[in-house]
């Protein structure tokens, strides 16, 4: 546990909430958290046990789990966590995982609108179709050249994370890619 | 190139999000090899024509090392495999 308290800001523009009337809509997800936890290596280490566990440990979280890597999850939740109630999280996980509060780190960014897949096929490389990326399928992946994590949370709707120092970036690159359906003549 | 590579965890993705190593050395000589062969293992490339092992590594997926298997005539990518399963074949 850090021995002093963190003071998160949000690294994205203050008015970030500006284009809400627009046909594709880019904001900022302000509150929650983002815990990366690591598996050791082992079988037992998958995400229906990990599911299990944080479950029985922070109930008030939810266990929703997206996997970056073979053995590695990111735990995203809506609710703020207080470093408190982290340090008692990590207390409570076994050692065959290792646990660490990414909420600093990791910047989410929810992206929405009925064109949406086509505003991210302008930087993802990867197949974001109905079939193939159902709602709940996320994936590490690159927008440009700036690796992130797409999710999809709905049919139109996708959350992006990516590592706090290239947020600005990616967020003001995906204004770029949402332009021409968000210009003033757009029908 | 062929633009796509079958990550054994990521499924299909597109070359840009991929390092490039070079190729699968032979298993490391013990510690008390002649020079030659220390030269040779640290040095010396093959520069095959055809089938040929190669590191990548995914580096903006699941940043994980896979060998895989890749034509350099055709750029046909074969098997790819994550490069932890060398060492159960006891090749690393």
């Amino acid at each position: 546990m850090r021995d002093f308290l963190l003071n998160n800001v949000s690294p994205f523009p203050a008015k970030a909430d500006a284009n809400g009337h627009a046909a594709v809509h880019i904001a900022p997800i302000a509150t929650g958290f983002v815990t990366h936890v690591l598996g050791k290596g082992n079988a037992k280490a998958d995400a229906a046990h990990l599911t299990k566990l944080i479950s029985d440990i922070a109930p008030e979280l939810g266990a929703t789990l997206r996997s970056p890597s073979p053995g590695q999850w990111f735990w995203v939740g809506d609710c703020d966590v207080s470093q408190g109630r982290f340090a008692e999280i990590s207390g409570q996980i076994p050692g065959e995982y290792a646990i660490s509060d990414q909420t600093h780190g990791r910047v989410r960014i929810m992206i929405s609108g009925p064109q949406v897949r086509d505003v991210l096929a302008k930087g993802a490389m990867i197949d974001l179709a109905d079939g193939v990326f159902v709602v709940g399928a996320s994936a590490m992946t690159q927008i440009g050249h700036i690796g992130a994590m797409i999710t999809r949370t709905d049919d139109d709707c996708f959350e992006i994370m990516v590592l706090r120092s290239f947020a600005v970036s990616l967020w003001h690159e995906l204004h770029q890619m949402a332009a021409e359906f968000n210009g003033p003549h757009a029908g | 190139m062929s633009s796509l590579v079958k990550c054994p965890h990521c499924g299909l993705r597109p070359r840009e999000e991929f390092t490039i190593r070079g190729e699968v050395a032979t298993p490391r000589p013990h510690a008390g090899a002649d020079e030659g062969t220390w030269f040779d293992h640290v040095y010396l490339r093959d520069n095959p024509r055809g089938q040929h092992r190669e590191y990548w590594h995914h580096s903006g997926g699941c940043r994980r090392w896979l060998v895989l298997d890749r034509n350099t005539v055709t750029h046909e990518t074969g098997d790819v495999v994550d490069a932890s399963t060398l060492k159960t074949e006891g090749q690393a």
